[in-house]
C-alpha cells in the first residue's frame, strides 16, 4: 500500500508496542526467571540472593517421590479423560446433529456446564460425591444406592478419588468437544452421507467410511487440546481433596505451587516448570512435525 | 408434530441425568440444610422454598464486594485486552516492516505457554511491580498481565487476513490514515470474532482461581470463586449457603452468554485454543 516505508515502519510499532510490552513483562520475563532460578538455589523470603547449584535442582525434583506422584497422577487423569471424554463427545455429537432446530436445546443442555466456572462445579461436585451418614448422602451416592450397589466414599477413597475428579472433568467437557465435533460434521456436508444412504450403506458402513475419514481434522483437534487442558489441572483436585487421599490426586501445578509457598524453594519450583513445560512442548512439537511430514 | 417419539425420550432422560447435578444445586439453593442430603432435588417440597441461604451467602461471603471486584477485573481484562490485541493483530495482518515475520513467530510461540505454570514467577514480577497488595495495585495486577493475549493476537490477525482489502484500499487513497482504518473499517468488519474473544475470555477470567489465591492477599480485594472456596473451607460450613453462592456466581455469565450467542460462530469456539 502506499504510504512511504519508514511511516509504515513507524506505525506497525505504535500498534505492536503495547502487546509486546506486556507480553515480555507477563509472558516472557516470567519464563526467563523460571529458567535461571532452575539452576539456583534461592528462597522467596529473599529472591535477591542467589546461588548456582546447577543441575541439582532438577534431579532433586525427579527423584522427589511426591513430584513423581503428582506426574502419575496427572498422566493418569489424562488418560482417562482423554479416550472417554473424546469418544463421548463424539457420539453426542452424531446424536444432536439433526437438522430441525427444535432440537437446539438439547445442545444447549450439553453444553451448559462448559461455562459454568470450575470452582463452582468442584464446590457443587464434592457435595454430589458426599458420602452416606444415614439418610442424608450425595446425589451420586444416591444414584448408586438405588441402582443396587454400595455407596462409596468417593473422594475419601485413594482408589477413587482421581477417577471421580475425571468423571467431573468429563461431564464438564463434553459439550465443548461436542461442539466441535458438530463444526466438523457440518462440513462435512450432507450430500455425501445422502448418497452413501442412497447407495445402501448401513449406519456402521458410513460411520466408518464417511464420518470418520472426514472427521479426521476434529478428532485430531479435540484428543491434542484435551491432552493439553487435562495435564492443566490444578482447580478439581485442589478443592475437592487437597491432593489427598495419600497424595493420590496431587497435580503437577499443586506441587509447584507448594514448593514455592510451603518449601519456600524457588530453585525446585523454577525446575519443576521447566520439566512440566517441556512435557507440554516436545510432544506438541514433535505432533508439528508429524502433521508437516504428512501433507 | 413430534414424528419419533423415541429419540425425543432417550434425549429428555438423558438431558436431565446430564443436568442433574445443576438441577440439585439450584432446588438446594432454596432449601433448608435439613433437606439438602435427604432428597434427590436438594429440596423435598415447595413449602420450603426461601430465600434465606441467599441472603446468609450474600452476608457471610461478603459478596457485594467481590462481585464489584471481579466485574472490574473482568471488565478491565476484556477492554483492554481486546484494544491492545486488535491492534497489534491489524498490524501483523495489514502493516508489511522489517522483522514482522520474526516478532510474529515469537508471539506465536508463547502461545502455548499455560498461564498455571507461570504463576510464581509472575507473582514475584507482579510484586517488583507493586501490583499487589492494597487497592488500586492488586486490581491492576489482577488486570494487566492478562490484556494482552498471544492466542487472541493469533486469531483475530486470522480474521483480519480474510477480510477483502479494496476497502482499505480505497479509504487510503481518500487520504485515510493507518489508524483510521483500522478503527473505522477493520474493526467493525470482524465484530464476530471480537465477540468470541469477549465471550471465551468472560468465561475463562470469571472462574480464574489460582491468580487471584496468590495476590489477592487481602479480604477485601477476593474475587467471586475465592470467596466461594472460602465459604466451602471456613467453618461453620452452610451447604444452603455454598449453593445459593454458586447459582449467584451462574447467573451473570449464563446470561451474558445467552445475550452474545447469537453472534457466536460454533467453529470459532475450538479455533481460540489452536
Amino acid at each position: 500500500m502506499r504510504s512511504r516505508p519508514g511511516q509504515r515502519f513507524f506505525h506497525a510499532w505504535v500498534l505492536l508496542t503495547p502487546a509486546l510490552v506486556l507480553l515480555s513483562l507477563f509472558v516472557a520475563w516470567p519464563l526467563l526467571r523460571a529458567l535461571s532460578w532452575s539452576f539456583q538455589q534461592v528462597s522467596i523470603l529473599n529472591p535477591q540472593e542467589v546461588e548456582p547449584v546447577g543441575w541439582s535442582n532438577y534431579a532433586w525434583m525427579i527423584s522427589d517421590p511426591r513430584f513423581r506422584q503428582a506426574y502419575a497422577n496427572t498422566a493418569l487423569f489424562a488418560l482417562m479423560v482423554v479416550p472417554l471424554q473424546t469418544l463421548l463427545s463424539f457420539f453426542i455429537a452424531l446424536w444432536v446433529d439433526r437438522p430441525n432446530p427444535a432440537w437446539r436445546w438439547l445442545r444447549h443442555a450439553f453444553f451448559l456446564p462448559v461455562i459454568i466456572s470450575m470452582p463452582v462445579l468442584a464446590v457443587l461436585w464434592t457435595m454430589l460425591y458426599q458420602p452416606m451418614e444415614g439418610d442424608q448422602m450425595g446425589l451420586i451416592n444416591r444414584l448408586v444406592t438405588t441402582l443396587g450397589f454400595p455407596a462409596q466414599d468417593w473422594l475419601g477413597n485413594p482408589d477413587l478419588a482421581l477417577p471421580a475428579i475425571a468423571i467431573l472433568s468429563i461431564w464438564q467437557g463434553v459439550g465443548f468437544q461436542m461442539m466441535i465435533f458438530l463444526a466438523g460434521l457440518q462440513n462435512l456436508g450432507a450430500d455425501q452421507l445422502e448418497a452413501a444412504r442412497i447407495d445402501g450403506a448401513g449406519p456402521g458402513k458410513r460411520l466408518w467410511h464417511i464420518i470418520l475419514p472426514g472427521m479426521k481434522p476434529s478428532i485430531v483437534f479435540v484428543v491434542v487440546t484435551t491432552t493439553l487442558l487435562s495435564f492443566r489441572l490444578f482447580v478439581q483436585p485442589y478443592i475437592m481433596t487437597r491432593g489427598g487421599p495419600e497424595n493420590r490426586t496431587v497435580s503437577i501445578i499443586q506441587l509447584i505451587y507448594e514448593t514455592t509457598f510451603l518449601n519456600r524453594d524457588l530453585g525446585l519450583a523454577g525446575a519443576g516448570t521447566v520439566i512440566f513445560l517441556l512435557s507440554l512442548v516436545i510432544p506438541l512439537a514433535i505432533l508439528r512435525l508429524m502433521r508437516r511430514a504428512a501433507t | 408434530m413430534i414424528r419419533r417419539p423415541l429419540p425425543w425420550g432417550i434425549s429428555l432422560a438423558a438431558a436431565l441425568l446430564f443436568l442433574s447435578p445443576l438441577l440439585w444445586m439450584l432446588g438446594g439453593s432454596f432449601a433448608p440444610e435439613s433437606s439438602i442430603f435427604t432428597s434427590p432435588l436438594g429440596i423435598s417440597s415447595l413449602k420450603e422454598v426461601s430465600f434465606q441461604n441467599y441472603s446468609d451467602a450474600w452476608r457471610r461471603a461478603n459478596l457485594g464486594l467481590a462481585l464489584f471486584n471481579s466485574l472490574l477485573q473482568v471488565a478491565g481484562i476484556l477492554g483492554l485486552g481486546l484494544i491492545i490485541n486488535s491492534m497489534a493483530a491489524f498490524a501483523f495482518a495489514r502493516l508489511t516492516f522489517r522483522g514482522r515475520d520474526i516478532v510474529f513467530m515469537l508471539v506465536v510461540g508463547l502461545m502455548i505457554l499455560p498461564m498455571e505454570v507461570l504463576v510464581i514467577p509472575l507473582f514475584l514480577t507482579a510484586k517488583d511491580l507493586h501490583l499487589t497488595g492494597p487497592y488500586p495495585n492488586v486490581m491492576a495486577g489482577l488486570i494487566l498481565p492478562f490484556t494482552a493475549k498471544a492466542v487472541n493476537i493469533f486469531f483475530l490477525r486470522q480474521h483480519f487476513l480474510s477480510l477483502p482489502t479494496e476497502t482499505e484500499e480505497a479509504a487510503l487513497i481518500d487520504g485515510a490514515g493507518w489508524f483510521r482504518m483500522y478503527s473505522s473499517i477493520a474493526l467493525p468488519s470482524i465484530r464476530p470474532a471480537l465477540s468470541t474473544v469477549i465471550v471465551l475470555d468472560l468465561i475463562t477470567h470469571w472462574s480464574d482461581f489460582l491468580w487471584p489465591l496468590v495476590i489477592c492477599t487481602r479480604e477485601e480485594t477476593r474475587t467471586v470463586q475465592i470467596a466461594l472456596a472460602n465459604l466451602f473451607t471456613q467453618p461453620p460450613v452452610q451447604w444452603g449457603d455454598i449453593l445459593a453462592c454458586s447459582v449467584l456466581l451462574t447467573l451473570p455469565v449464563l446470561l451474558i452468554f445467552r445475550f452474545a450467542q447469537r453472534h457466536l460462530v460454533a467453529s470459532d469456539l475450538g479455533a481460540g485454543n489452536k
